[in-house]
């Protein structure tokens, strides 16, 4: 999808770059301010003209990925900066409409709340529906109000399976470590926090001792499980 | 906590607040349903231990965590009711009396407890509190028969 999507824009990827000199990181800021100015128009009453800076922010949006992997420019502090300029964009913009009187503006904070959440999430779970500001375009032909609890119920959904997702793969960990099902969960926190490098979390009133472990005494406490199970 | 535990507590709140319709089905939604997750967990059940039964698999998700809380309280603004809060905080404090591990709040946090009471054996608050709340539910329906 992202190749096709690559393929297509590639002419204007290489119009903004090669002949404007823009850097992805200029066409990500350059889609908030767009997206900034959206939300102004929202705000004040104008609101198709608002939808069509939304556009070009979200068309700008777009380039800056297909620079960055064009260009080889990609990077981990690039992606952060996406998210978050994705994220404050439809921030101002869901406020906007609140602002303008178009859906109650709790409705429209519990929608970036919502949107928010996932954002947390969607990176390790890998699931995001993506119905975020782009539903507003269905504005013409469904009431606000609607479009904005879609927007809400999806993205409190899909952070809810995210939190499943993520939770099942831990889940899968567990179950490859096998061993003391009752202490399983901590002695696989312990395994990950060794293959981070961190501290163990665990509770220390009532965790046993041998559960604040390194990698190498997690495997000793599996060790010696199975060999009484078996 | 079993289920059945889950049901009476749910019951009594549900007297108690002489909840209806929609309402009643949020609290037995989110005081009882919510243990749904056992079922999602059962395929993993089934692949790593089989058809045997084994006690002490890890069958909790964030599902019934207190990390749930972050979307229960945003539901709970947008409904515009607090049964949801009230009795998934009913339900997470009668589970966080069971004595097996938990992880509250991941995965944001990799912090592993075990509740509670840990002291007391997990038969004996169970059956102290199944009592009290068959006791309660009967006096209840009674009082107001």
């Amino acid at each position: 999808m992202k190749r096709l999507a690559d393929w297509l824009a590639g002419p204007l990827a290489r119009l903004m770059h090669e002949r404007f000199g823009l850097s992805p990181t200029q066409l990500t800021w350059g889609a908030f301010w767009l997206s900034g100015a959206a939300a102004v128009a929202i705000a004040a009453h104008h609101t198709a003209a608002g939808l069509l800076l939304m556009a070009l922010g979200q068309a700008l949006d777009g380039l800056d990925g297909t620079v960055a992997r064009a260009y080889g420019l990609g990077s981990e502090a690039g992606h952060r900066l996406d998210t978050l300029l994705d994220r404050a964009s439809e921030t101002l913009i869901f406020l906007a409409f609140g602002a303008a009187g178009l859906v109650p503006l709790g409705h429209a904070l519990l929608a970036v709340a919502a949107v928010l959440l996932l954002t947390t999430v969607c990176d390790r779970s890998g699931f995001d529906p993506g119905v975020k500001r782009v539903a507003l375009y269905f504005g013409a032909w469904i009431p606000y109000p609607t479009l904005f609890a879609l927007i809400f119920g999806v993205n409190l959904a899909a952070y809810v399976i995210g939190l499943l997702l993520i939770d099942f793969q831990f889940q899968g960990r567990m179950d490859r470590l096998g061993g003391d099902l009752d202490t399983v969960a901590s002695r696989a926190v312990a395994l990950e926090h060794a293959e981070r490098g961190g501290a163990p979390a665990l509770d220390p009133l009532t965790s046993p001792p041998q559960l604040q472990t390194t990698e190498a005494q997690s495997h000793r406490v599996f060790t010696a499980e199975a060999r009484r199970t078996q | 906590m079993t289920v059945f535990t889950h049901i009476l507590a749910t019951t009594l709140g549900v007297q108690a607040l002489d909840l209806h319709g929609r309402d009643t089905a949020l609290a037995y939604g989110f005081g009882v349903a919510v243990d749904v997750d056992h079922a999602l967990k059962a395929p993993f059940y089934l692949r790593a231990v089989g058809l045997q039964d084994k006690r002490g698999y890890y069958w909790r998700s964030s599902l019934q965590e207190p990390v749930a809380f972050l979307w229960i309280v945003p539901l709970c603004l947008w409904l515009g009711t607090a049964v949801p809060l009230l009795f998934f905080a009913i339900h997470l404090l009668m589970d966080y009396s069971v004595s097996f591990e938990k992880m509250p709040f991941y995965p944001y946090s990799h912090w592993v407890t075990r509740g509670w009471l840990v002291a007391i054996p997990d038969k004996v608050k169970e059956a102290i509190l199944c009592s009290v709340l068959v006791v309660a539910n009967v006096a209840l329906w009674w009082a107001r028969r």
